[in-house]
Parts: C-alpha cells; structure tokens; sequence
C-alpha cells in the first residue's frame, strides 16, 4: 500500500514537472503577450514527432535531441508570431483587453496544425525506446525510472534558468516591461512585435523541451495535444497566470492528483478530478496560487 | 405620398421582410423540387449547424466565446435519448428535459468564470467538454442509467423508424421542415432579444464591460443569463441531433472537434450578430461536406484543417464574420432598388 502510494507519487512528481515544463511555455505567452495560445498543443505534438524521427532515422537520443528540437521550435514559434499573430495586433492599436479575436485566431491555427499531423503521421501511436527504457535505480523501497528520473535536473535547470533570464537579464527587462506596458514599452524605443516574436518563441522552445523530455515514456499520437494543452490550461490556471514558480508548483499538484487518483480510481478519472481542482481554483482564488496577474 | 402600382409598390410595403419571406419560401419549397436525399441531407446539416451556431452567438453577443458547446449538444442528446430507452419517455418531452439538463451543467460552469473577465470562460468550457466527453466514454452504467461508455447509444427504432408522435420519421422531409422551423424560431428570437432591453445590455457589455458595468449593468447576470439560454437552445437541438442521426458516438457528439466546428461557423458569419451563424453554415457546411465526401476516406481531417485556414483568413481579414458585407449589400440593394425615393434624400446629403 504505501509502496505502491509513493511509487505512484514519484510518478505523479515526474509526470508533474513535465506538464509544469509545458505550462510554463503557455505562462509566458500569456503573462507577457496576453495571448491564450489554443494551438499549444498541437505545436507540442508536432515537436515531439520531430523528436521522435530524429530517434527513428538517426538514432538522436531524445534527451540529446532537445539541442536540435529547441532551436527549431524557437524559429517556428518566432515566425508564427510574427506572420500570423502580428497582423491583429497591429489591427487593433489599444491596448487588447479581451484577446478573443486571437483566441479565436490560435483555435483556428490548432485545427490547421492538428489535422496536418494527422494526415502526415497517420493515427497510429507511436513509442521511443531507449537503451535505459527499463533501466531502474533503487533507493529504498522505491523504484526509478533511469529514462524518467533524467528529466527532473533538465526541468529544475530550465526553470532557474527562465526565471533568472526574465527576472536579472536585460532581455528579461524588456521582456517584462513590455508584458506591463505595451505603448510605454514602444514609447521607450522598444520593438514591441519583436519582443512579442521572441517570446512567443521561447514560449514553444520550452515547450518542445517539455515534449522531448516526455518522448522516453509517453506514447507518440496525432491526438495527444489537446489533452496536454487542456491538462496545461488547467496548470497555468491553478498556478497562476504568469508566475513561473506556480506553474512547477501546480503542475506537481496536478501530476500528484493524476497519478495518486489513477491508484484508487480508473485513470481516465484523473482528468475529472483536475477539473473539478479548475472550477474550485477559479471560483475560490481567480488568480491562482502563486499568480500576481489580477483578474 | 403617391402609390406606386407594381411589384415595386408589394415590395416597398414589405419593406425588409421581403428577403425574408423569399429565403423561407425558397426553403420550404427545396424538399418538394428536389428528391435527392443527400441534398435534404446537406439542407439538414446547414440548418442544424445554423440553429446551434446561432445558440452559441447567444453567448458571443454578451462578449464571451464558448469552445465547449458539444457539451451541452450532447447532454441534450444523451438526455432525451435515456429518457426515451429506459423510461419511454417521448423525446418531443425529453427535449426540454435535455435543454435543462444543459442549462443545469451551463449554471455549474457559467457561475464561477463569467464573474471573471478574460479567457476563463473559453478555458472552462473547453476543460468540461473534454471531461465530459472522457466521463461518458468510460462509463457504461450509472447507477441504473446506461450511459453506453465508448460505442455510445442508439435510439430505440419503434415501427421501422414511422413513429411521429415519437419524434422518428421514416424519410428526411419531415425533418428537414422541423429544422427549418428551429433555425427560424432561434433567429427569430435572437433577432426579438436584439431589440429588447437585454439585447441593448448585450451589445453595451460586448463593447465595452466596464462602461456597461459603470452604468449599472450587471456584466456578470446579463452573461450568464445569454449563457443559460445558450445552453438550453443548444440541448434541445441535441435531442434533434439524436432523433436525426439515431446514434450517439460521444467521440463526435462530445467531441471538442465538434464544438469548434459550432464556434467557426458562427465566427465566420459573424459571431456577434442576429443573421451571421446561420450564414456561416450557408457557407460553411456545403464546403465540409462535400470535402468530406470526396477526399474524406483518402485524407481524414481534411475538412477540418479547411475550416482551421478559413479561420484564420477570417479572423486576419474580415473579424466582423460574414454578416458585415452581406448586411451591408442589402442596404445598398434596400436603397437603390425598394424604396429609392425615401433614400433619395439621404443619399443627396452625402453620407
């Protein structure tokens, strides 16, 4: 019994600071471009078969493979911000309030995405398997995963990381005066939609990470990105929009629930519970745990 | 003012209705010209989507956009459908339940996130379709209810499918003359809201929240009132839905796919307008379906990354949606072709 608990939680922590990873690429977006990015599951989706056929065809090893996906997902996500997004920001001068039009903008570009890797990767699922798939460390009564637990210092260091880039870096400073205040921001001779660009494209940088840490044990399918994208809604909202530390927090609250509640309950019931932590955050604390975004 | 004789005179006395009366006369008569099942199929479907695009502009007139109303679609359906196998329950009654049911649920999600300002709404409707849908196809049994889990349900046939009084028709034309009399009711009503005083604090919160809200409007009662009401429209054209198409397979019924579906066509007609969603699934939904049909078994989910570029072309190039243009050529048609006199003025004194 509380083997099986705490094998479950080392699995809901892992589990956790995976979503946390892609949370917090959805976080940034919002906290600084007040974008609710709808397509992030397919993006995600579509880095990690990147991943996975780097694995298949050259034999990169997922967690090498981030060297290469990382990179690659920042252009993509510069470039969709700066072609697709741009334009209705330029359209609407004020300050958006209410960022429906782009919602609506990024469910649109979901459906493009999602369906062009369904017609491309076809709906089979798809696994990596490493060398260390099933190599195991043993500490005490609980078992790990070699291929899952390589994960945990690659999140810890991204999340110092982002928040030392954001918080004591001049890039950072831009990046959050312009989150603050766009006109101020332009007034001071910054390029607002360049900045915008970037973040947008650190944004899926993190994530595509998140997604290359996630190949050596989650099964590859054209469907998985929406029940990622609404799994890291669901984080972004109870940790706080636009707090980097919320969503690790968050994410292993959610990975907790999922993994522990999958031991008693079916695991498809994970998903119900993680919504009804939804509603309760929004209806008791509207701005999450650690969030500092007043709603 | 001196009488004109002549179809000029008939048609300035009916003024606007005109293009109304001709659209729902050219309607009604399509079944009695044309025989083709598949095209009173595709005339169904552009009705259904037309009458659930326009409940979900329910929502988008009080400045909110759902991404969840398969939800409340298939709470509807599922409903009415329950009520009628284990219960015997006639499905022209398991309507209303199926609309309160979806009301119900709308309270539970509506409640909490239309007090906040910002995405929660689209993020929460979104999160209860997925859950719901995951629910429904993991449980078989609820208590006494069967719920069907992944193969989902099938109405009971009675008769061979003859069965009016029972909502089950054995040809398409009944159902095309039900559908049409809902997407004419929704319109109709949408268009009468626009016109009472919770239409005007609709489009006063839609434009602005915080002016409405510093004139006393209620943003958070007036959007939930349009949700409810959305979400009640919506259940009872689940209930068509199943009657329709006799089985319910909660991966389309409650699919997310299928919500976004109901939210671009109303987007793409203008989804915050009377007349827009229906035009969108005009427009929309022959596309699809013909998509479908002809490249659906070779390249599945074709027809949904059109959708997704026509989109985004909209949203880039034409946010107002259909309506805008097609508004816009009926006043000038009103103008220079009915009533050229009364605008004769107006137009001599420039704009």
């Amino acid at each position: 019994m509380v083997e099986s608990v705490a094998a479950a939680a080392v699995m809901g922590i892992q589990m956790g600071c995976v979503y946390a990873v892609i949370a917090i690429g959805l976080s940034i977006i919002f906290g600084i471009i007040r974008v609710i990015n709808f397509a992030h599951g397919a993006i995600l989706m579509l880095f990690m078969y990147l991943g996975y056929y780097l694995w298949a065809l050259w034999g990169i090893d997922p967690y090498l493979s981030i060297l290469i996906v990382v990179p690659a997902a920042f252009g993509c996500g510069y470039l969709v911000q700066y072609i697709i997004v741009r334009p209705l920001f330029v359209r609407e001068k004020a300050y958006v309030v209410e960022p429906l039009g782009v919602l609506m903008l990024m469910a649109g570009f979901d459906l493009v995405l999602s369906n062009m890797g369904l017609m491309a990767f076809s709906p089979d699922i798809r696994s990596v398997t490493t060398g260390y798939t099933f190599n195991t460390i043993h500490i005490g009564f609980l078992i790990l995963n070699q291929a899952r637990i390589t994960l945990i210092p690659i999140v810890t260091a991204l999340v110092f990381g982002l928040y030392r880039l954001l918080n004591r870096t001049e890039l950072g400073n831009t990046i959050r005066s312009v989150g603050q205040n766009r006109e101020a921001a332009a007034v001071c001779g910054i390029n607002v939609h360049h900045i915008y660009a970037l973040t947008f494209g650190i944004g899926c940088a993190v994530t595509a990470l998140g997604g290359c840490c996630m190949l050596t044990f989650v099964p590859l399918e054209p469907s998985m990105g929406l029940p990622m994208a609404i799994n890291a809604f669901i984080v972004v909202v109870l940790g706080g929009m636009g707090s980097i530390p919320g969503m690790l927090l968050a994410g292993i609250i959610i990975g907790l629930v999922q993994a522990i509640g999958a031991q008693f309950m079916f695991g498809t019931y994970a998903i119900i519970v993680s919504l009804v932590i939804f509603i309760l955050i929004i209806l008791l604390r509207p701005r999450g745990l650690m969030g500092r975004i007043e709603v | 003012m001196e009488q004109e004789t002549g179809m000029r005179a008939l048609a300035q006395r009916l003024g606007r209705r005109v293009v109304i009366i001709a659209a729902l006369t050219v309607a009604a008569i399509i079944p009695l010209v044309v025989h083709n099942p598949y095209a009173i199929h595709i005339g169904i479907l552009i009705f259904l989507y037309g009458y659930l695009a326009t409940a979900w502009g329910l929502v988008g007139q009080s400045g909110q956009l759902s991404f969840g109303h398969a939800a409340f679609l298939g709470l509807g359906a599922y409903t009415s459908t329950i009520l009628f196998n284990q219960a015997g329950v006639t499905p022209w009654l398991g309507m209303l339940a199926g609309g309160g049911i979806a009301m119900a649920a709308g309270a539970g999600i509506g409640y909490p996130t239309l007090r906040l300002r910002g995405v929660y709404f689209a993020l929460a409707t979104l999160a209860f379709a997925y859950s719901l849908q995951i629910f429904v196809r993991t449980t078989n049994w609820l208590g006494p209810i069967r719920i069907g889990a992944g193969p989902g349900l099938h109405v009971l046939l009675v008769n061979g499918g003859n069965a009016p009084s029972l909502f089950q028709f054995p040809s398409k034309e009944p159902y095309y003359y039900i559908a049409l009399g809902m997407v004419a009711g929704i319109v109709a009503l949408s268009y009468y809201l626009n016109r009472t005083r919770i239409g005007y604090y609709w489009a006063a919160i839609r434009g602005d929240p915080d002016a409405a809200e510093s004139l006393g409007i209620s943003v958070a009662r007036y959007r939930i009132r349009a949700f409810l009401l959305s979400c009640f429209l919506t259940g009872l054209g689940g209930t068509f839905y199943a009657q329709y198409f006799l089985a319910l397979d909660p991966r389309r019924v409650l699919g997310v796919s299928l919500s976004i579906e109901i939210a671009l066509v109303g987007i793409v007609g203008g989804w915050q307008s009377v007349f827009g969603p229906l035009l969108g699934s005009l427009v929309l939904i022959p596309i699809g379906q013909l998509t479908r049909a002809q490249l659906g078994s070779s390249l599945p989910g074709l027809h949904l990354l059109i959708y997704g570029v026509i989109l985004m072309l909209f949203i880039q190039f034409l946010p107002q949606g259909l309506n805008s243009p097609v508004m816009r050529g009926l006043r000038w048609a009103e103008a220079k072709v009915w009533r050229p006199r009364e605008y004769s003025t107006y137009e001599r004194g420039g704009k």
